[in-house]
């Protein structure tokens, strides 16, 4: 078993998922949770927070992605697939994120690492951010305990943002499905994700959820 | 919970948002006595009626425009900011003609 403390890179909840006794694998330059006892759940929590991403901003910054082959979307708050796995997401007129592939194989974004000037920023998302994805048929249900923000799929797209208050916190959700199941991601400020986690913990109790590892997201895909 | 038309993000509710205060146009620091300048800096107008104002969407850091009425609490129109200011202020320019 990957011991997670031996990479410099670590997720800001990784003593949580040590304590409820996951294996961990090598991903990106850091160690995800694999698997986590418990799994297959109906709703599922992952961390991903150790997998690249990449934020740019700026007046110039859409036009430079564009430039280099990612696909930006055509409206603010939302969201498109990238070839080769990923995501990117429109923020603002001035500002993307694009986020790595989600089930950790590869790095798409290794191509895009170096943009900078003409109105381009790179901004540090993968140290400023946590990034956790919430997965299963109740997944709205959850969150709309902890947001104010309309999440349920006949109202909010597969590939909608909502960049909003969650507990209390400012986070962007994004809806990423997978197969047919219900999923959000959900990027929060990495220095309060512990209190972010146990939130989301809590409010999944009630639809016997709990955390997952990254691998086991694959059933929520695979059960439909 | 009151809700606040954002432009960028649709609705939200108003705890999302932070005002700034009155829009008012920045007075020429080279043709404006200190009397004036302190009443700009430091005082605002409080009108009681339509006003436009600066608010802030804290989860985007996004800086927008309301119109609102400050007696019935009704925001009428919100809209970018950058539908009133187009161009950059010139403070080279500025701080020249305050020189000579």
């Amino acid at each position: 078993m990957t011991d997670p403390a031996q990479h410099t890179r670590r997720s800001p909840v990784y003593r949580k998922l040590v304590a409820a006794g996951a294996t961990f694998r090598e991903a990106a330059d850091g160690a995800v949770a694999a698997t986590v006892p418990g799994a297959p759940r109906p709703l599922g929590l992952a961390d991903l927070s150790v997998l690249p991403r990449l934020g740019y901003k700026g007046p110039g910054a859409l036009a430079a992605l564009a430039t280099v082959g990612v696909p930006v979307p055509e409206a603010n708050n939302t969201a498109l697939a990238m070839p080769g796995g990923g995501l990117v997401a429109r923020l603002a007129d001035s500002e993307a994120l694009l986020l790595g592939d989600p089930t950790g194989t590869g790095d798409p974004l290794a191509a895009y690492g170096a943009l900078h000037g003409a109105g381009c920023y790179a901004m540090p998302r993968r140290d400023s951010h946590a990034w956790f994805t919430l997965a299963g048929d109740r997944a709205a249900d959850c969150l709309a305990k902890l947001c104010g923000v309309d999440l349920r799929p006949h109202r909010f797209a597969d590939g909608a943002i909502a960049q909003t208050s969650l507990a209390r916190m400012n986070g962007i959700l994004i809806r990423d499905d997978r197969g047919g199941a219900l999923a959000y991601h959900i990027l929060a400020d990495s220095a309060s994700a512990p209190y972010l986690w146990d939130c989301l913990i809590d409010a999944m109790a009630e639809y016997d959820g709990g955390p997952v590892g990254l691998d086991d997201l694959a059933s929520f895909a695979s059960a439909e | 919970m009151k809700l606040m038309p954002c432009p960028l993000n649709g609705p939200r509710n108003i705890s999302e948002f932070a005002c700034a205060g009155e829009v008012a146009e920045l007075r020429d620091p080279a043709d404006c006595d200190d009397t004036s300048w302190a009443e700009h800096v430091i005082f605002s107008n409080n009108t009681a009626g339509v006003v436009r104002e600066w608010w802030f969407h804290t989860p985007t850091s996004y800086w927008f425009i309301a119109e609102r009425n400050t007696v019935t609490d009704e925001i009428l129109r919100t809209y970018p900011a950058g539908e009133v200011f187009k161009a950059r202020f010139d403070y080279a320019a500025a701080k020249d003609e305050g020189g000579k």
